[in-house]
């Protein structure tokens, strides 16, 4: 069987697994009065000089709406981005704002109802792909507050079921998709052997300490395989430390601050521990902000290691002159998708379109690229919710749209959960577009 | 003393010829805007006229409206007293004085009981039981009200008697009030100005002895004839207000151009009055047209609107000192809310730790 | 005291004060909040410069993100802009300006005020039949919007009727002070609602600008 093969067949049995998540989850019951305390906690905690400004700040100008994709391919008001932090400013508004005397006499308060209610608005539809926050006049980062608000619904105890279960599981044991230390080292030798390649563990004194997930160990190895093929071929002392390997951070993506906390301590301190100067997450979108720019925060004090995405890893050494590729004999022309946690929220854009261009091959750009990319619509752990299917596939149709108008060869993403989405939009819509991890692409095309 | 002969058998007594008063008649009746077809109606009641008793009243004024009917020319102050009324009462023009004016003034009030017009100069003061000003003894506020009593119409006229005028203004030390806020019970037309327009003044009194009736009255009880528009709707400098050129000092080029006085205080446009119209000194000039801005004189309070050289867009007091202490205050409140927010989420933050 | 009297007396003087002292309350208790602390490392250091360009460059997104919105991001411009004209280009209202703030500055022939204040209530109309209409407005707006509209739109009306009085034989002067009232109306609700946008805007969008700089990325 080859590779691709492989990967369907194990897509389709990881798209069943994830099926019955929800089954999974721990109840987080409690009393409605609870949850509205905890949640209100958090966003009076969170209610910092710029976050008032922008509370104060929306003028329902309706701007928002035309940057969203849930909105758009839905066609459906309520998934207006100004509606999402509606919450949050109410709470703001009633208890911490200048004139919250006046408001306490006309603004009802939030109900336990409405956390519920707004489950939907900030989980299903929204992957806080910061596009809204690019056209709002004044100056709001929607995205933000929405984050807040999966943070207040986290404390609430209303994270989605299938978020809970992978968050309260990584919670427990720092991995995901029960790929733990075992499993992972097993599979590990098993990509050695098959591809003829070395994924060194555990070295010490490897100056870089390179992470993957529990996906990519499962379903995209290639872009594990490729990473490896890249460093080795560009000598780089690196390493994977078995027991902290893991990047994913449920924490993040279910708003849940202690985990978000805990398992990007493990990381850190793992990496001081060995004494990495470099980190190099896997091919994934927000495992580079929750480290890159949550990290030091939750730690407590400046990382004393960088933190790089693979594909900026890759443009780096690329640079610095350590790769010779060769033009790619299966792909001429390829377009790049610039996953939103990594492009618009990471700065991270140029450096892997020089790699492509360096190989040969003809990039092509969609109509919105870099700032103002269409989400692939499945991330922030939108792929898991299972009543969220619709809500992908009308965002799917609308990036897909504009990657097939390239007429490229092939989309190239350096993130496992947009090719998640894409794989399954192409498989709901009949689509066939190969899409390639740029670990992958790259590390096949290595000159010797 | 009023005479029992009519005033056409007393016109031609005098040898005024009847062409002579047709064309008064037709004068007049254009001025007031009357149509022409009531020139006939206004020459056969002015001939059946008897010479009505005037009595006219002076209290808180400055004799500045006395004056301005001395300038009139249709009809004149001669024409009019000796053809047309007899002024029965009147502190600079009559003859007599002490006692005998006083005599006079009740013998009229007692031989025309219901019949004679009141014409009043001047604000009545009230402060203090009326003490301000007297005569003969008696308080102004007590002489309207006696002479009010049989009066068949009154005249308020000025705008110390049609509003309170000058005495008025802030602070009105005597308490000064308008005609109308004593009588209650006569109709009464008021011709405000300081002083009001000489043929305004007459005009109005000609048109109630000829037709008996008190004219078309606007809301401050003005005849709508004289004061029916502002200045500003009749104003020959108005096409550059509306262009938006004005004179910003009274000697800029603006000024010499004849531009727009707005933004040197004209009030011209919440004054109604005739003078864009008719003008002073026999249609010679007025102030606008001299240079000035129109002062407002003929409206209620034009003492206290804000400044005579202050424009409409101005507020009537001092901005300035009030909106920095609000400002300080807007602070003071700002800092203490965010205080106490932030000791709020300091207090929370120890809850949860 | 007539109308006219009233509101260019105490009805201004409490508006003026209502409104400063509220301004300075709200922007004060919004900006004294403390700020986010940053322990991982910038990608961009410039963050003043980021700052303030944010501050002009939001008024004219990336092409691909104007087109969807250009209806509203055109007639918003539009009427914003005739507004300013009205207000601060019209010689009366300089004159107000004069007495208020001590100095004055050149201005418009009134045609072209005119002009521009029949624009701007065009305008305004058609947006809030927009905002009546479209669903996605529908789904957000509130009484604030609705009051914010009314506060802006009566003094540009009350003006025009104020300027055109020869042909709504209302009195002129009573006119003028239904206008001064409204403009009070005005000055009295700037502080409570969206209004505050006109101050708002500035530190927004600086903040955002700030906060993607750190990423390295120019929003």
């Amino acid at each position: 069987m080859s590779m691709h093969q492989e990967m369907e067949q194990t897509f389709q049995m990881f798209m069943g697994m994830v099926g019955e998540l929800g089954k999974l989850a721990q109840p987080t019951d409690m009393p409605d009065s609870e949850r509205v305390a905890r949640a209100k906690k958090v966003f009076l905690e969170k209610t910092t000089w710029d976050i008032a400004t922008e509370l104060e700040g929306c003028i329902h100008c309706g701007l928002c709406a035309e940057a969203c994709h849930y909105r758009i391919g839905t066609g459906d008001a309520k998934y207006t981005p100004a509606k999402k932090f509606e919450l949050m400013r109410t709470v703001y508004r009633r208890e911490l704002s200048p004139m919250r005397w006046l408001y306490k006499l006309i603004l009802p308060d939030i109900t336990a109802r409405d956390l519920e209610e707004w489950q939907e608005l900030v989980y299903d539809s929204c992957t806080m792909c910061a596009r809204c926050s690019m056209i709002c006049p004044m100056g709001i980062h929607i995205a933000e507050l929405v984050e807040y608000t999966r943070e207040a619904l986290a404390e609430a105890g209303l994270i989605p079921a299938e978020i809970r279960a992978m968050q309260q599981m990584q919670y427990e044991t720092g991995t995901i998709f029960e790929v733990s230390a075992d499993v992972m080292e097993f599979k590990v030798k098993e990509l050695e052997e098959t591809h003829g390649i070395e994924i060194p563990l555990n070295k010490a004194g490897a100056e870089v300490m390179v992470l993957t997930s529990g996906l990519d160990i499962m379903l995209y190895n290639d872009a594990l395989v490729g990473t490896a093929k890249i460093l080795n071929h560009a000598k780089v002392n690196w390493t994977i430390w078995v027991d902290s390997f893991e990047c994913a951070n449920f924490g993040l993506l279910s708003g849940h601050a202690a985990t978000l906390k805990r398992q990007a301590d493990r990381v850190i301190d793992a990496a001081v521990k060995h004494n990495a100067k470099v980190v190099v997450v896997s091919e994934c979108g927000h495992a580079y902000p929750a480290l890159r720019f949550y990290g030091a925060e939750g730690w407590g004090k400046p990382l004393p290691f960088e933190v790089m995405a693979p594909s900026e890893y890759i443009s780096k050494l690329y640079e610095e002159g350590k790769l010779k590729l060769k033009k790619p004999q299966d792909r001429k022309t390829v377009t790049l998708h610039d996953p939103c946690k990594v492009g618009r929220h990471g700065g991270i854009f140029d450096g892997p379109r020089e790699v492509l261009k360096a190989m040969g091959l003809e990039l092509r750009e969609t109509e919105n690229n870099h700032m103002t990319n269409w989400c692939c619509g499945g991330g922030a752990a939108v792929f898991l919710i299972d009543r969220a299917a619709e809500l992908r596939q009308r965002s799917f149709e609308i990036k897909f749209g504009e990657v097939k108008a390239t007429r490229a060869d092939a989309l190239v993403v350096s993130c496992g959960s947009c090719r998640l989405n894409f794989e399954r939009g192409k498989m709901n819509a009949g689509e066939t577009l190969p899409v390639d991890s740029f670990a992958q692409i790259v590390g096949d095309n290595l000159a010797s | 003393m009023a005479s029992n002969m009519t005033l056409g058998e007393s016109l031609r007594r005098r040898g005024v010829s009847r062409r002579g008063f047709l064309k008064f008649c037709a004068a007049t009746a254009s001025m007031m805007a009357l149509p022409p077809g009531s020139v006939p109606a206004l020459a056969a009641a002015l001939e059946k006229a008897r010479r009505p008793s005037v009595i006219w009243l002076s209290f808180q004024e400055c004799t500045g409206c006395a004056e301005s009917i001395t300038r009139a020319d249709a009809p004149t102050l001669e024409g009019l007293i000796f053809d047309y009324i007899s002024l029965d009462y009147q502190h600079t023009l009559m003859a007599a004085a002490g006692d005998a004016a006083e005599a006079a003034r009740e013998a009229a009030m007692h031989e025309n009981a219901g019949k004679y017009l009141v014409i009043v100069d001047g604000s009545i003061p009230v402060k203090d039981d009326g003490i301000y000003s007297t005569i003969a003894g008696m308080t102004n506020l007590q002489i309207l009200k006696d002479t009010a009593k049989d009066a068949a119409a009154i005249i308020s006229l000025g705008s110390c008697a049609a509003f309170g005028g000058i005495p008025k203004a802030n602070p009105n030390p005597t308490g000064a009030v308008a005609v109308s806020d004593i009588v209650k019970d006569k109709p009464i037309i008021n011709v405000p100005g300081c002083p009001p327009i000489p043929v305004v003044i007459t005009g109005v009194i000609a048109q109630y002895l000829a037709f008996g009736t008190l004219p078309e009255l606007d809301v401050h009880g003005r005849p709508k004839a004289f004061f029916g528009q502002n200045i500003h709707d009749r104003c020959y400098r108005r096409p550059f207000y509306e262009r938006g050129l004005f004179a910003e000092t009274f000697d800029d080029e603006g000024a010499k151009a004849g531009w727009c006085l707005w933004k040197l205080g004209c009030k011209g446009p919440i004054t109604y009055n005739a003078c864009a119209v008719t003008k002073w000194n026999f249609g010679t000039s007025f102030p606008i047209q001299a240079g000035h801005g129109c002062i407002g004189c003929s409206e209620p309070d034009f003492w206290d609107k804000g400044g005579f050289y202050e424009p409409l867009a101005a507020g009537t007091y001092a901005p300035g000192a009030g909106l920095v202490s609000a400002a300080a205050v807007g602070v003071a409140v700002g800092v203490g809310s965010a205080v106490l927010a932030r000791n709020s989420q300091k207090a929370l933050h120890k809850e949860g730790a | 005291m007539s109308l006219l009297d009233f509101a260019r007396g105490p009805a201004l003087e409490w508006s003026l004060l209502i409104m400063v002292f509220g301004i300075f309350w709200r922007l004060v208790g919004t900006f004294l909040f403390k700020g986010q602390v940053y322990l991982s490392k910038p990608k961009g250091t410039r963050f003043v410069a980021a700052g303030l360009r944010t501050i002009a460059t939001r008024s004219w997104p990336d092409e691909r993100l104007e087109r969807t919105i250009r209806f509203q991001h055109y007639s918003g411009y539009l009427f914003h802009i005739t507004l300013f004209i009205v207000i601060f280009l019209f010689e009366p209202h300089i004159e107000f300006f004069k007495w208020l703030l001590g100095f004055s500055w050149p201005g418009l022939p009134t045609n072209a005020v005119t002009f521009a204040a029949a624009v701007t209530v065009a305008t305004l109309i058609a947006l809030g039949i927009r905002r009546a209409t479209n669903p996605i407005m529908k789904s957000i707006t509130n009484a604030d919007d609705w009051l914010s509209w009314l506060v802006t739109i009566g003094p540009v009306v009350t003006g025009m009727m104020a300027f055109a009085h020869q042909n709504i034989g209302i009195r002129y002067e009573d006119l003028l002070g239904i206008h001064i009232l409204s403009v009070c109306l005005l000055f009295i609700w700037i502080p409570f609602g969206k209004l505050m946008h006109m101050f708002l805007l500035f530190p927004g969008r600086y903040q955002i600008g700030e906060k993607f700089e750190f990423r390295g990325v120019r929003a």
